[in-house]
This record gives C-alpha cells, sequence and structure tokens, in this order.
C-alpha cells in the first residue's frame, strides 16, 4: 500500500520536475507557488488587492500550464484532439471566477466559444508572432469548428432558456415531460407541489378572516351570492402570495356553489391550472371549508329593578355564530377527464 | 433563476443529430451532382451550410423567445415541454404563426445557404463562375441582347437552381421526418 503511494508521488515528481528552465512544469510549479503565496497573504491579513493579484497571477499561470502541456501531449478523441476545449474549460474557471447560477449560464455558453479562439489562435500567427492568414483547408475547418462550437453554445442556451421558463413557471414540473421531443426528465421520482396550492391557502385565510365569528344569518346570506364573493376573494389575492407570480395569469380562481353538509355548508375553492399542460384538459387542486353555525349565549342586558326590588328572570339570548373550517391537508392535482369537460 | 432542475434538452440534441446527417448526406449528393463537386468537398459544403443555418436558426429563437406575448409564450412552452399545439381558442392563429415562420425560416435559410456556398467555394478556391464585367465590350453586348442574358448569369442560375432544390429537398424530408414522428405518436 505505501509502496505503491510512494511509487505514484514519485511518478508524479517526476512528471512535474522540469528538464529544462522553459517548459510547462516551471509554469505549473510557478502556479503552485504563487496560489501558496496567495494563501499565506490570506492568512496575514495582507490587503485584498494583493492577494487577488497573486490568486490570478496563479490561475493564468495554471492555464497556460495546461495549455503548455496539452499542446506537448493532446489528448485524443477519436482522432480529434480536445486539448483546447479543457484549457478552455480551465480559462472560463478563470474568467467567471466566483461562480454564482446568473454566471454559469454565461461561464458554460461561453466555454465552446473560448475553447474555439483557443484552437484556432495558432493558425492565425507564425512562430514570431506576426500575423498570418491561414491555408484554405485550415480555414475550412476553423470554420466547421466553429460552427459545432456555436451549436454547442445554443444548446446550453436552450438548456437555460428551458430552466427559466420553470423559474418563473414552476408549476410545469408537475407534468410529465414524457412526451416531449425536446427535453429529458431525470428525476421522475419526487414530488413537486404547484403552486395553486399556496393561492388556495391565501383563499381559504380571507375566507376565514371575512366570516368565522360572523353571526350566522349574514354567512347564509354571503353563501347565496358565493360566487360573486369567491371572485372578489380571487381578485383581492396578493401577487406576492406567490414565490414566482408571474405564474398567477395561469392560475383562475373559483368554486362550485356551496352544498349543504353536516348542519352547516361545505365551500370548495378551485385553483384551475389554465397554462401550457401535458394532458389533455389540464387539472384543478381543490380545498374545501366547513361553515358551521355555532349556538352561543349571551346574558341578558340587565334590565330595571322592577319597583317590589327583584329582578325578574330575563332567560339569555341565544343567538349563532360561524366557524370556518378549512382542510389543512395539500390538496393534490385532480386531472379533468376529457368526458367529463361540461 | 433559482435551482436547476435535472431536465435536460438530450431529445432535442438527438432529433438535431439526426435531422442534420439526413439533411447534410441529401444535400451533399445533390450539389455533388449538379455543382460537379468532389465527394468530401460536397460533405463539407453542405456541413457547413447546413450547421450555419442551424445555428442562425438557433440563435432567433433564443433572441426572440424572450420577446413572444405571455399567450404566444404559453404556446411556445406547450410545444417543447408537452409537444402540443393547439389549446384554447389559438387554434387558427398558431396554424398561421406556424405557417409564416416555417416559409420565413425556408427562406433566409436559402439565403444563409447561397451565401455561404459562395463564401465556402471562394475560399476554396473552386469558385468558377466568372464576376459580372464592368464594362462589357461590344461583342459580349452584342451576344447579351441574342441570347437574353450572358455566361455568367446562366451559370449563377445554374448554381442557386442547385442550392434552391439541395434546400427543398432538405425540407421537404425534414418535414415528413416531422410528419412520420406525429403518426407514430398517434398509432402506439
Amino acid at each position: 500500500m505505501i509502496e505503491a503511494f510512494r511509487d505514484s508521488l514519485d511518478r508524479i515528481r517526476i512528471l512535474i520536475t522540469p528538464t529544462q528552465y522553459f517548459a510547462w512544469q516551471t509554469l505549473l510549479l510557478l502556479s503552485i507557488f504563487s496560489w501558496l503565496m496567495a494563501i499565506l497573504a490570506e492568512v496575514l491579513d495582507a490587503a485584498t488587492l494583493t492577494v487577488n493579484i497573486l490568486s490570478t497571477c496563479s490561475w493564468i499561470s495554471l492555464t497556460a500550464a495546461i495549455w503548455w502541456a496539452l499542446w506537448r501531449n493532446p489528448v485524443r478523441v477519436a482522432g480529434f484532439s480536445i486539448s483546447a476545449w479543457i484549457t478552455g474549460a480551465v480559462l472560463c474557471l478563470f474568467l467567471f471566477n466566483p461562480w454564482p447560477p446568473e454566471r454559469l449560464r454565461w461561464a458554460l455558453a461561453a466555454w465552446p466559444l473560448i475553447s474555439t479562439a483557443i484552437r484556432a489562435l495558432p493558425s492565425f500567427f507564425r512562430w514570431d508572432l506576426e500575423f498570418k492568414r491561414p491555408k484554405p483547408e485550415v480555414q475550412q475547418e476553423l470554420v466547421l469548428i466553429l460552427l459545432l462550437n456555436l451549436l454547442l453554445t445554443s444548446w446550453i442556451l436552450f438548456y437555460f432558456q428551458v430552466q427559466s421558463w420553470f423559474g418563473r413557471y414552476p408549476s410545469l414540473l408537475v407534468n410529465d415531460f414524457d412526451r416531449s421531443a425536446f427535453v429529458y426528465d431525470f428525476s421522475s421520482d419526487f414530488e413537486r407541489i404547484p403552486q395553486g396550492v399556496l393561492l388556495l391557502e391565501s383563499a381559504a385565510d380571507a375566507l376565514e378572516q371575512q366570516l368565522n365569528g360572523i353571526p350566522w344569518p349574514r354567512t347564509e346570506r354571503w353563501l347565496l351570492n358565493s360566487e360573486a364573493q369567491v371572485a372578489d376573494i380571487a381578485r383581492e389575492i396578493p401577487r406576492a402570495a406567490l414565490y414566482a407570480p408571474e405564474e398567477s395569469l395561469f392560475w383562475k380562481l373559483g368554486a362550485p356553489p356551496p352544498i349543504g353538509a353536516a348542519g352547516g355548508y361545505r365551500l370548495n375553492f378551485r385553483a384551475y391550472w389554465r397554462g401550457p399542460v401535458a394532458r389533455e384538459n389540464g387539472y384543478y387542486l381543490e380545498k374545501s371549508c366547513q361553515l358551521t353555525p355555532q349556538r352561543r349565549t349571551r346574558p341578558a342586558p340587565p334590565s330595571r329593578p322592577s319597583p317590589s326590588g327583584r329582578s325578574p328572570a330575563v332567560p339569555p339570548v341565544e343567538y349563532e355564530t360561524t366557524i370556518v373550517q378549512c382542510d389543512t391537508a395539500v390538496p393534490e392535482p385532480q386531472w379533468i377527464d376529457a368526458s367529463a369537460v361540461d | 433563476m433559482g435551482e436547476l432542475e435535472p431536465i435536460f434538452p438530450l431529445k432535442a440534441i438527438v432529433f438535431q443529430g439526426l435531422f442534420l446527417l439526413v439533411a447534410i448526406a441529401l444535400e451533399a449528393g445533390l450539389l455533388r451532382q449538379r455543382l460537379y463537386l468532389g465527394f468530401k468537398d460536397s460533405v463539407q459544403y453542405a456541413t457547413v451550410i447546413n450547421l450555419a443555418a442551424t445555428v442562425v436558426g438557433w440563435f432567433a429563437f433564443l433572441l426572440l423567445e424572450p420577446l413572444a406575448p405571455p399567450a404566444l409564450e404559453a404556446q411556445i412552452i406547450s410545444y417543447v415541454l408537452f409537444d402540443r399545439l393547439t389549446f384554447n381558442s389559438w387554434t387558427t392563429r398558431v396554424g398561421a404563426i406556424v405557417l409564416i415562420s416555417g416559409l420565413t425560416a425556408f427562406f433566409v435559410t436559402l439565403l444563409i445557404k447561397l451565401k455561404g456556398l459562395e463564401l465556402m467555394m471562394r475560399t476554396a478556391g473552386t469558385w468558377t463562375i466568372p464576376n459580372q464585367p464592368e464594362r462589357l465590350s461590344r461583342i459580349q453586348r452584342y451576344a447579351r441582347a441574342r441570347s437574353g442574358n450572358t455566361d455568367q448569369q446562366q451559370a449563377m442560375g445554374r448554381f442557386s437552381n442547385a442550392v434552391l432544390q439541395a434546400n427543398a429537398l432538405s425540407f421537404s424530408a425534414l418535414l415528413l421526418l416531422l410528419l412520420l414522428r406525429t403518426f407514430a405518436r398517434e398509432w402506439s
């Protein structure tokens, strides 16, 4: 074990020890040295500028070392040298250095183009760095490589375009993508929740705020006019209720007329998805709210004592208030059957 | 942009590769016949002009798609993700849009292929059609008056005709493939 380890360590040492001063190993060692210095400067609390300059030097010499090394020992796939694409990847890592998600898009999209530039550059210069026009055959080959890489770039950008659709309309992810001629879904087995759930929750909240504790006759009057009232609730749901508010144009909130149930009424909120879907008629989500009257008593207001000195036994006032109870379960998408459409 | 979903346009890449191979094979054969090119040259030219047209098409899509109004964008999303074009009352308008974009694609592709092929042949030195001379000699003018057009125009006409036929051939083949795919889907 230790023997094998020492053996491979020796091999690496031989590989990176420069045989002459003018070699790629020199650049690699320079890069490592510069990187160590950067770490040292970081530890010693040096100015940010110092650390940046040192790490930039390290990146640049690393890129140059890799380019040089791969130029000496090209990596070939099916007889075609892909060295430029490896160097391009390292250069992209350096150029787009902190890698937040927004930059990842451009870093990945630029990678084929930067690699093409690295691949093409030597054909445009003579050994003494004077500009030259490449030979016609080389020109045609370069055009072909450039076009292939532009195609790669467009595929990468297309991937990010699709991702931006999912960012803006996350409920698209509820569907299966088996029918698509463009994308393949590698994540078929985990659950995604459409945003309509949030819409239903804020509708249920609004209903509770409006009706909870209100005298029952007023609730009954509200229910008589439920269609308009639900439309009001739908209109007043703030756009901020959804974490991707652009999607709200694909949702339509409604409720069929309330049904009598359990001594009260049952109101079913439905959020219909009106956007792109995999199946014929789309789906809806349902959250039902139970409205029940609750009998309450209130002590009668104290009446004036009668002249006899005894107050009469006044029965307490009875009245009914409303209790709103909404389901807490997360609604599942209900796919609308083609035959059941009115 | 939120987190990235593991949904990749792999099918698009496979279909693109297949379509490019079909188009290149057909066009290379036709160009070789009509323009008297060699095997290698014709395949190389067909590859370059088809790749150029594809790339221009992709960039046009990527630039124009974010500008589409929401209703049209919903159609595009529906087609790309679910392979469905029609819902609600959009059917006729979608038909018109598909027709117009298809025609535009055909003519833009034709233009790219004409100019691209000319450029490729000029750099390779296989371009044999002479430039239109600035001033015609007396005899040439008589010749043009008799025959109606010059040699240059005839050669150019042959060239354009070949490219037009190649383009029409590859478009028809791809349309046929798309139709076959639709039918296969319906029957399965």
